[in-house]
């Protein structure tokens, strides 16, 4: 089981690197929001300082990698599915589940590599953080990003069409990401979305990655975060297996 | 016996706006294929030879029926029948930004074979990939695609090897090449399901065949008995009025067949047939068009078995 998820891990990630500008544009649109909206963010935040607002932002940044960058990996199994590659692992001797989780532990290694240069730059710009923290905001995101992964795995899987699937995450993404405060954070916002933030799970990674970054290391939000996301990433992980067995629908 | 299935039977379900519809795609299906044999399922596009197929390499389950296949139980040991397989669908499984050798490498990986590496350098010689092994699926030809497709179905060297629809899509080079291929499968004593539209192809190619119509098997046999059982050969004439002809021709034929215009007779011997009826014809005064002497064909075997030629068939569906 677990050789046939390091075989496939290790077949997903020689794909996503052997044309390793993909990945490398994929790399760099974090580090250009830090670049390019922290700056906007300077006078809106309390300080007023470029380091504040990438105290609020950087970890805002984080999260939106872990979603927005591991929803868009289905797209390769529709694919994949449509020319039959699916197919045939299906019908050979691998473990099943470990034709999604390849893809999956895929996502998070690029996800780390991701996080890893934020962390880089953020530092870099006069940002400081603990390492305790650093620990717990990289294990969040991870959190994080599995879920989208399995999100993402799991809907390419039943819909089956590249354009049913980018409008199904289109219509998702937008209130997801403003109701998370992942631009502007939610103590901004009128009442009513206030009151619906709560119920985006997004929203509880910003509010806790913030914590972290501020050095709250006893802030609810961080147990709050950690507990919704362990929730709903092996949630999202097992719909993905499951999907599975629809390969020859 | 390499494949033995009983009674396999398989309904789909498909729910739309329009209400719920049963497809009845197998409605039972017994099959024998020997040890080292390339064994044929012949029908037209929707007949159930994917759905078949796809049955006996676990892909789905049947609703009904038995099979072993490769010495396991299909439905108890599907593990085993995985192991003991190499399978070739129709899309072909070729993935378009992965390298031809690094697709077979990761077949072989999973399949547990000892040596990959050398596994996969063997195969790939044995295609004529070698050249092309390290570039990307989607910058190959459609026949090299194919020839992928099999290296990657058999690069574990599996006892079966299951083809759906080899050839569909190829230009006559490439299927004339993709056959021979296939053949020296057989010299290897790969056992080989081919599923196939083409009638010369599963003529060609086959050492026993069963010809499948609406999820049924309407004949099995070898290629010759099969067209022998029609009859040796067939004199297709473009006649005026071929109900007459027909009638004309009856004492002298073992079976006569009309469709529109033509007039399809089937004789034991087509060269010394074709003078007398050709008399019989004049003698009745009826007007000729064409003529057309040819051995009869599977499709001959298609036509009177089923009462529609493959071709109209294919139509249909």
């Amino acid at each position: 089981m677990i050789r046939h998820t390091l075989l496939f891990t290790g077949y997903e990630l020689r794909k996503s690197f052997s044309n390793p500008v993909w990945p490398l544009f994929g790399i760099m649109q974090p580090v250009l929001y830090l670049l390019m909206f922290a700056p906007l963010l300077k006078t809106m935040t309390p300080g007023g300082t470029t380091v504040e607002a990438l105290r609020m932002f950087t970890p805002a940044s984080m999260m939106m990698i872990a979603v927005f960058g591991s929803l868009f990996s289905g797209f390769g199994l529709i694919a994949e599915l449509r020319n039959g590659s699916l197919e045939r692992y299906a019908v050979s001797p691998a473990w099943r589940p470990a034709i999604v989780l390849g893809r999956v532990a895929k996502d998070m290694v690029v996800l780390v590599l991701q996080a890893v240069l934020v962390l880089v730059v953020a530092i870099a710009m006069g940002v400081r953080i603990g390492a305790v923290e650093l620990v717990l905001v990289l294990l969040l995101m991870a959190a994080t990003g599995l879920f989208a992964s399995g999100l993402s795995q799991g809907l390419a899987l039943t819909v089956r069409d590249e354009n049913g699937m980018s409008q199904t995450l289109n219509l998702f993404m937008l209130p997801i990401m403003l109701l998370a405060g992942l631009f502007v954070p939610i103590s901004f916002a009128p009442d009513w979305m206030k009151l619906l933030a709560p119920a985006n799970p997004l929203y509880h990674a910003v509010e806790a990655g913030r914590a972290l970054f501020d050095g709250r290391l006893g802030d609810a939000s961080i147990p709050i975060a950690f507990g919704v996301f362990v929730v709903l990433a092996v949630l999202t992980t097992m719909w993905s297996m499951r999907s599975l067995s629809k390969i020859a629908g | 016996m390499i494949i033995e299935a009983q009674g396999l039977r398989k309904t789909f379900t498909t729910r739309s706006r329009k209400g719920t519809q049963t497809v009845e795609a197998v409605r039972g299906v017994d099959l024998e294929v020997k040890k080292g044999e390339i064994f044929g399922v012949l029908g037209p596009n929707g007949a159930g030879k994917t759905t078949t197929i796809r049955m006996l390499s676990t892909l789905i389950a049947p609703d009904a029926g038995t099979a072993t296949v490769a010495g396991h139980d299909l439905l108890k040991e599907p593990a085993g029948v995985r192991r003991n397989l190499g399978y070739v669908s129709q899309a072909g499984g070729v993935e378009d930004t992965t390298s031809a050798r690094a697709q077979i490498m990761m077949a072989a990986r999973i399949h547990a074979v000892p040596d990959p590496g050398r596994a996969t350098a063997e195969v790939l010689e044995r295609f004529d990939l070698t050249e092309l092994a390290d570039r990307p699926g989607r910058t190959l030809s459609g026949g090299q695609k194919r020839r992928v497709a099999i290296a990657i179905g058999l690069v574990h060297n599996p006892p079966l090897l299951f083809l759906d629809e080899p050839t569909t899509g190829l230009d006559p080079q490439n299927r004339a090449n993709l056959w021979e291929r296939i053949r020296q499968l057989r010299e290897a004593g790969t056992s080989v399901l081919l599923s196939t539209h083409y009638l010369d192809e599963a003529d060609a190619l086959c050492d026993r065949l069963m010809i499948v119509d609406h999820g049924l098997v309407v004949a099995e046999g070898t290629p010759s008995d099969l067209k022998r059982e029609v009859s040796g050969d067939v004199i297709t004439l473009r006649v005026d009025e071929p109900e007459r002809a027909a009638e004309t021709v009856e004492p002298l034929a073992r079976e006569t067949r009309v469709d529109d215009d033509l007039l399809r007779v089937y004789v034991d011997d087509g060269e010394h047939t074709l003078p007398v009826l050709l008399r019989a014809l004049e003698e009745r005064g009826l007007g000729l068009s064409s003529i057309a002497l040819d051995r009869s064909t599977l499709d001959d075997v298609f036509l009177a078995k089923t009462g529609r030629t493959l071709r109209d068939a294919g139509a249909d569906a």
